[in-house]
């Protein structure tokens, strides 16, 4: 916000933002025509394209502009101090299920959010694992993401059923991950996602 | 002045091959954290051209000391293997308070320049190369610290700035930024990056660097005002392109640079054999 001291605008930078960047609240405590709410809006801009281009299905549950699912979720996360990483589909999926919204939650709307997640890992994760199994919809159906292994393909996503189902995973989902591009290590045991 | 692209992973290598086909562009950039999967051997045969490896999520001021090393070791296999041009890296938040900013922000130039510093120290020494660390395009006016906190920087710990010009002329409009602030940097800087930017949706605009569209006149201008100090004796321009894949648009912005850094201001594009 823009304040006049003896003058002169008092400097603003973008690290006095910080707390308001993810939390669209936060944006009414500066004035709708300062820059440091365009500021704001740009970045949670980034946040509703990042939810409902990949998940597009989530707009047939809310109002068409989404605010209906995001404004609530975002204060969620907020609140719960969610790291809004790899997870951030995740974590949408346990929201949605508590919400207003859950009599209205598909298969395949939560298999939409699994896929995300895993998708996100599999671009956006730096260690040396080369793929992630998500538990899916139940404990024999898995959603797995795979980095990229050739300099023309993405990565990959896929969904596998078991013959024989895994121990049950930790709520709300569990994860674990492997070091190359296929699921032959045999099964390390479930680690609950990261908030 | 050589000219390239950058390169992300997967859907845009046809377009990539084609520039290098037409002789648009001499390197490809990689963002070279993203190929960290891909077989050695794969990558390093993937382009019989220069690369320059650009690092995009190290977030090396932020992150624990064990998930950098590794990341450091892997790196450093590919920097021996292919040797890039340059490694370059960025200042900028990543998260905060443990959350993960998807638009990346700026730091507190004066309040974290110990820090930073302190990691550029690190990081260069566990790369074992010189890193060129990018600036910022500027919205608040936390930007006016930026050409001051990039010379000390440079001074304190070795390391060069990948000067991305749009980014300045970004801060310009944002904040006001003067871009002559920026002349000792371009004078020492062999590095340089380009693209074009968009306004915010909400008023008053924002200039947003975007890499979705064509070169903005003013960045020509400034280009062009400062052709000489850009265009010193091994001098890389990146042109950055994330969205809005028009190989003619795209194209088009090459040629312009290319007409821009030419010895002999019309010299058409090279035809190369394609790979
Ligand atoms: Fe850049």
């Amino acid at each position: 916000m823009t304040v006049m001291t003896q003058g002169r605008a008092e400097r603003l930078i973008d690290a006095n933002l910080l707390e308001a960047l993810t939390v669209p609240a936060r944006q009414g405590d500066y004035p709708r025509e300062s820059r440091a709410f365009v500021r704001i809006d740009t970045s949670l801009r980034i946040y509703w394209h990042t939810l409902f281009d990949i998940c597009p299905g989530l707009l047939e549950l809310s109002s068409p502009d989404g605010l209906s699912i995001f404004r609530p979720f975002m204060a969620w996360a907020a609140d719960e101090g969610l790291s809004l990483n790899w997870t951030y589909y995740l974590w949408v999926d346990v929201w949605l299920r508590r919400s207003p919204f859950a009599g209205r939650v598909t298969p395949e709307l939560r298999l939409s959010l699994i896929g995300a997640s895993a998708a996100r890992w599999a671009t956006g994760d730096r260690s040396e694992a080369g793929g992630i199994v998500l538990s899916g919809l139940d404990a024999a159906d898995l959603v797995c993401g795979w980095k990229a292994r050739s300099i023309d393909a993405g990565r990959q996503i896929e969904r596998i059923e078991l013959e024989d189902p895994l121990p049950a995973a930790p709520e709300p989902f569990g994860f674990f991950t492997v070091p190359g591009g296929e699921l032959d290590g045999g099964f390390p045991g479930w680690t609950p996602i990261p908030r | 002045m050589k000219i390239g692209f950058n390169f992300t992973l997967g859907e845009t290598l046809p377009l990539v091959r084609s520039l290098l086909a037409s002789g648009r562009i001499d390197y490809v950039e990689l963002l070279i954290d993203n190929f960290l999967a891909i077989p050695e051997e794969e990558l390093a045969a993937g382009f019989d051209v220069p690369v320059g490896f650009h690092i995009m999520f190290s977030k090396f001021i932020e992150n624990d000391a064990v998930a950098l090393d590794s990341l450091a070791s892997r790196l450093r296999r590919l920097i021996d293997r292919m040797s890039p041009l340059y490694v370059s890296d960025h200042v900028a938040r990543f998260t905060h308070d443990g959350r993960q900013l998807y638009h990346l922000a700026e730091i507190d130039y004066a309040a974290d320049y110990g820090r930073v510093r302190e990691r550029v120290d690190w990081w260069q020494q566990r790369l074992g190369r010189r890193l060129f660390l990018e600036n910022y395009p500027s919205i608040l006016d936390g930007g006016h610290d930026a050409p001051a906190f990039f010379e000390r920087l440079c001074r304190d710990t070795g390391c060069g700035v990948l000067f991305d010009a749009s980014n300045a002329v970004c801060a310009h409009l944002n904040c006001g930024v003067p871009l002559e602030a920026w002349d000792g940097i371009i004078d020492a800087a062999s590095h340089f990056h380009t693209a074009g930017y968009n306004l915010s949706i909400l008023q008053p605009h924002l200039v947003l660097d975007t890499h979705d569209r064509a070169l903005s006149d003013a960045t020509m201008a400034f280009l062009e005002s400062r052709r000489e100090r850009f265009d010193t004796p091994g001098a890389t321009m990146t042109y950055e392109r994330d969205d809005n894949f028009d190989e003619l648009d795209i194209a088009s912005d090459l040629d312009r640079l290319r007409a821009l850094f030419a010895d002999d201001a019309v010299a058409p594009p090279v035809e190369r054999a394609a790979p």
